[in-house]
């Protein structure tokens, strides 16, 4: 089934950058005024008890959930598998890692990274987002740190993607 | 903590609603669900609309691919439209406005050491984000679509950043003592 949404597809291939780039400039400006932050807000609840953060990120996950909802009911073609915990099985993923493993692979590949994005960006003092948009404030460290995201980008697609799927399979992950 | 960072915008003078992170959470929940409704025709996948590392991967990867006629992988939604998702330079930029207006832009270096720390923990935070399929927005966008298995990247993660300030309380109880 391909999904249909509420531009038709030869108009919306041109609307991509177009409206991504607007949603951009709002998240950045005010994740700028609001220092947003995923694991910040983790570490500040930790350490501090301090839930200003934390409370931008749980808003986050259930206005998602709010937001996907209306748009479901306004337009269910466009939002493919609505709720997938109930269309396509419990734990089951939602595309966008390497494909063709078993569910376990993409439980552990859940687990393994998650750990470790946030032991290395609580050193860094914060998640992606942050480090882009302190960036984008005149920080140095930050602003090589999306340099090696951008080089890492190229060394996922053209080396680590197939070699993750090659060792999952080899120790029977493969479906 | 090792540096600048979201703690600092912690205190209460900012009163603001519109500078509160829960506006912006709500913001980038709604919005994302509404950049699916509007352009999903153009591809997948699902829960895609905002993902820090997913969206560099798709700006840059495309970008290359254009460039250098290379093929290397990305997106649906960003190999079939004219160019790739840009919400990334919209962030670059929105900061820039942002920290400009309010006289917060401040140029911070570090020392060389520093930069090759932040820059290979920007390649390693990416492969480990691209092996699960996002970066933490993308797994809250995950979570609310119903992916229970972002629920549980998101616990871990949690689980990661307590053992992290663990440890680093640890070193600096050390360095006092």
């Amino acid at each position: 089934m391909v999904a249909v949404g509420i531009l038709p597809r030869d108009i919306a291939i041109y609307a991509v950058p177009v409206v991504t780039l607007m949603l951009g400039l709002l998240i950045g400006y005010f994740a700028q005024r609001s220092g947003y932050c995923s694991i910040g807000g983790f570490r500040d609840f930790y350490l501090f008890r301090h839930t200003r953060l934390l409370s931008g990120y749980i808003t986050l996950i259930l206005a998602s959930f709010v937001g996907y909802l209306i748009f479901w009911f306004i337009i269910p073609s466009a939002m493919e598998g609505f709720f997938w915990a109930n269309t396509n099985g419990l734990f089951t993923a939602i595309p966008g890692a390497p494909g063709g493993l078993s569910p376990a692979a993409y439980f552990l590949f859940a687990i393994i990274p998650g750990f470790f994005i946030g032991l290395i960006c609580v050193y860094l003092g914060g998640c992606p987002i942050r480090q882009t948009v302190m960036a984008s404030e005149g920080n140095y460290k930050a602003a090589w740190f999306f340099v090696g995201m951008c080089i890492g980008s190229i060394i996922f697609a053209a080396w680590v993607s197939g070699a993750v799927v090659v060792l999952m399979k080899s120790v029977g992950f493969g479906v | 903590m090792s540096d600048k960072s979201g703690s600092e915008h912690t205190g209460q003078s900012h009163r603001d609603w519109m500078r509160h992170p829960a506006f912006l959470g709500a913001l980038i929940g709604i919005l994302a669900a509404f950049t699916q409704a509007l352009l999903i025709s153009a591809g997948g996948p699902v829960a895609y609309g905002f993902c820090v590392a997913c969206h560099t991967r798709d700006l840059v990867n495309g970008l290359t691919n254009i460039v250098a006629g290379t093929h290397l992988a990305l997106a649906p939604i960003s190999a079939n439209a004219v160019l790739p998702v840009m919400s990334i330079v919209g962030v670059l930029i929105g900061g820039y406005v942002a920290a400009k207006s309010t006289k917060e832009h401040k140029i911070r270096k570090g020392t060389n050491l520093d930069y090759v720390i932040y820059f290979l923990a920007g390649v390693i935070v990416l492969q480990l984000a691209m092996i699960f399929g996002g970066c933490p927005y993308r797994a809250a966008l995950r979570t609310g679509y119903g992916d229970l298995s972002a629920l549980v990247f998101i616990l871990s993660m949690a689980a990661g950043v307590i053992v992290g300030a663990y440890i680093m309380l640890k070193w600096a109880e050390r360095e006092e003592a």
